[in-house]
């Protein structure tokens, strides 16, 4: 009884939409339904969020009591923020101190790990990726016991080989650079599968044709793994660009909730966070983050524009 | 061409998705549990309600040094209970920075926060100025004579009250007895007092202890400098970052002035780098060869000294007066000091308040807490009681707390703390970490922290 009823309030709907747009989406309406929890959370958390923080950008807030209007005062202020400069300084800076080092050498223990001479293959992938699931607070914290100036290990060691104490932590240039050792401690790991993802892809045939031919292990790997690798090298720069102005868990946890000696590890959305939950600027926050995202933004499509370009 | 396009958009998606995750969604404050068992009509009479008939569940957000290691090591928290017998008490234990980033969110969200919440006076104005803290202002009127009356300054806004003060930090030299005598100097706390008259003669002491022993003088670290130490000295001239109208004076001359003092220090290389609450900074006031010879720093670092940092240094510590500025200037300082708030959105209030003048407001709980953890009383009324006359072995027995006493009562109100102090204390970071590591002037430096203060907080 109860089925004859259900197949007749679906097989009978009081309103059929007349707009072929709305009619596809009701003759799937049970599907969309499934999926709806998605985006209605998203709709929620994600878009509202966002939406909100653009008109938040344009008044002063601190979270609570009245939201004053101000037009563009936030972004002119922002123009002349000597942090906020030197954060996206910074951001580059880091872009160039890591990725560069940290994508050589995810190819080429990917391709060391690809070439099925070595043994215990999973082995090696496993201890790879492992820093990069462990705990980031952790890690942070363990890189500042090993990088104390006096009492690290590390400096300890160097003094073992008549090296004087680095100042790790204790000056600029220190700062960027561990904190540059812990990103790649932390992040070499997922790279490296990214890529190795990548050479899987890649038929043997290739490799071995060009050998017949003539070429040395080292031309196939410049002339025949590098080319085709290409997208898969594009992705995980472009997220490593993302990740060096969006590092923020290590930054906090290695400096103690500061941006590190002299603002040198203030990366945008360390700004951004003192800004909203330290000050509690929701409105300069938003300003921040907006033209900050511009920046990424145009940054990706330039990346796009300029390293991604195929032969299709 | 269809994968390039494809290509595209993923990654278009890629990158809304990690901007989204790093700061399209704000933290969402841990949910709390919340009283349920809460009367129905709270009854709005400030005072006189039998103790019996307040009741509710109390959720307190504080952290371990303050509620374990004074208010429950005490005695009071059960002292409490006897007396309230249908409040219930559950402390949720935090660090202190956890709880001054989960407790904005609670008051801005309007919910999940706690009943009551420690907070040190450094963050109180902020908190304030948001809102969403319970107005104590009734309720407060019988303290507002015996607590330190500087204490009241960041409790305060528009003339409305909205924290009950707990402790002082009246800042005193803690030295070493053993570096001192090593150097030839007297080291009985009177000698050393009066050796130390102000930071000029502080400054040549700490030349003879490293040219007679070779230890440093204190730490203070340069390239990630505190600032604490500054604002020490500031506040012991009667500065800080503005002044009574509300102007920024971070780059007055007399703030210049107390920063080339300080900078002195690091040029004559007589501090050591290790950074304050870091592994090599309790290594070095621990050590029994070589330590720093001196610290200077608020009553509530005795404690600390004593129980965890540097427990096998028994006997071996004295404590003298502060180094005036100059000569026959105030010979203390005031650092940290907390105090007990109540939330808008707790909805037992009276119970709240039962508990924090259960706890502050009575000469007996703060007399009891002060002997357990040397959390100084605010409430000046407790300086009468017999415990503040005991000696301390850990102190070669002195009788430190007449120090202390000594010092309270002089401790002049500084404008270090307020409102704006979590950006201002920032840039200032900045500025110091710029002269210690002889990258700019004071002069410059304070100067470039100063616009950027007005800048940000549109302060003239």
């Amino acid at each position: 009884m109860a089925e004859n009823v259900d197949k007749k309030t679906l097989a009978l709907p009081l309103v059929v939409p007349r707009n072929r747009w709305w009619r596809d989406i009701y003759k799937s309406r049970w599907p969309y339904l499934f999926i709806s929890p998605f985006f209605l959370l998203y709709a929620v958390f994600g878009v509202y969020p966002v939406i909100f923080s653009i008109y938040l950008s344009f008044t002063e807030w601190k979270g609570l009591g009245p939201i004053k209007f101000v037009a563009f005062k936030n972004f002119a202020l922002l123009m002349k923020d000597q942090l906020f400069w030197l954060s996206m300084k910074n951001g580059v800076i880091l872009f160039f101190l890591y990725v560069p080092i940290m994508t050589f050498l995810a190819i080429v223990l990917a391709v060391m790990l690809n070439s099925r001479r070595i043994r215990g293959f999973r082995f090696f992938r496993t201890i790879l990726f492992l820093p990069y699931i462990m705990n980031i607070a952790a890690a942070s914290f363990t890189f500042r016991l090993l990088l104390n100036q006096k009492y690290g290990l590390v400096n300890l060691g160097l003094a073992i080989f008549q090296i004087p104490p680095m100042p790790w932590l204790e000056s600029m240039w220190g700062a960027r650079i561990s904190l540059s050792l812990l990103v790649i401690w932390a992040w070499l790991g997922y790279n490296m599968v990214i890529m190795l993802a990548g050479l899987q892809t890649i038929p043997n045939e290739l490799t071995e044709a060009a050998m017949i031919d003539g070429a040395s292990p080292i031309q196939a790997f410049f002339y025949i793994t590098i080319p085709l690798l290409r997208p898969v090298i594009l992705f995980s720069v472009i997220l490593s660009t993302m990740g060096s102005f969006n590092l923020f868990g290590e930054i906090y946890n290695l400096y103690n909730g500061t941006a590190g000696p002299m603002n040198a590890a203030l990366t945008p959305i360390v700004g951004i966070f003192l800004q909203a939950f330290a000050n509690l600027r929701m409105g300069y926050a938003s300003a921040m983050a907006y033209v900050y995202f511009m920046f990424i933004f145009v940054l990706t499509i330039l990346q796009f524009r300029y390293f991604g370009k195929t032969e299709d | 061409m269809l994968g390039k396009n494809l290509f595209r958009f993923m990654g278009v998606i890629v990158l809304c998705a990690v901007f989204l995750s790093a700061c399209g969604s704000a933290p969402e404050p841990a949910a709390e549990p919340q009283a349920t068992n809460a009367p129905a009509d709270e009854p709005s009479v400030p005072t006189a309600v039998p103790a019996a008939e307040i009741s509710g569940k109390l959720t307190i957000w504080c952290w371990e040094a303050a509620w374990e290691d004074s208010i429950a090591a005490s005695g009071m928290l059960d002292a409490f209970k006897a007396e309230y017998p249908n409040v219930e008490i559950e402390a949720v234990l935090y660090s202190a920075p956890d709880v001054y980033q989960k407790l904005p969110l609670a008051l801005q969200a309007g919910t999940g926060g706690p009943d009551i919440a420690c907070v040190e006076s450094s963050n109180l104005a902020q908190f304030v100025a948001l809102g969403g803290l319970a107005d104590l202002t009734e309720k407060v009127q019988p303290y507002k004579d015996k607590m330190n009356a500087y204490k009241w300054a960041d409790t305060e806004l528009e003339g409305s009250i909205y924290a009950l003060p707990w402790d002082s930090g009246p800042v005193v030299t803690y030295y070493r007895r053993d570096v001192f005598e090593a150097a030839g100097l007297p080291s009985d706390p009177d000698s050393v007092s009066a050796a130390l008259a102000t930071w000029d003669d502080y400054f040549n002491v700490c030349k003879t202890i490293k040219e007679k022993t070779g230890a440093d003088c204190f730490s203070n670290n340069k390239a990630n400098n505190s600032a604490r130490l500054y604002e020490m000295v500031l506040w012991q001239q009667g500065l800080g970052y503005y002044n009574e109208k509300g102007e920024v004076t971070v780059d007055s001359p007399e703030n210049i002035a107390t920063l080339d003092m300080l900078k002195k220090f690091w040029d004559a290389n007589l501090v050591s780098d290790q950074l304050e609450w870091t592994d090599g900074w309790y290594a070095e006031m621990a050590a029994l060869d070589k330590p720093v010879a001196t610290l200077v720093e608020a009553a509530w670092m005795g404690v600390f000294l004593k129980s965890w940092i540097a427990p096998g240094t028994e006997g071996k510590w004295g404590v003298a007066l502060m180094p005036a500025f100059k000569s026959g200037q105030v010979r203390t300082s005031n650092d940290g000091g907390s105090n007990l708030v109540i939330t808008e959105q707790s909805q037992n209030k009276e119970a709240a308040w039962a508990l924090a003048e259960f706890l502050l407001g009575r000469p007996e709980s703060q007399v009891a807490l002060f002997k357990t953890s040397d959390f100084f009383p605010s409430l000046e009324t407790t300086y009468t009681d017999p415990v503040f006359n005991e000696t301390d072995p850990f102190f070669a027995d002195q009788a430190v707390r007449k120090t202390y006493i000594e010092a309270v009562k002089i401790i002049p109100v500084g404008y270090v703390y307020g409102p704006y102090y979590r950006e201002m204390h920032s840039f200032i970071q900045t500025a110091i970490q710029k002269v210690a590591t002889g990258q700019m002037s004071p002069e410059d430096a304070l100067k470039e922290a100063a616009d950027a203060i007005r800048a940000q907080t549109g302060l003239p």
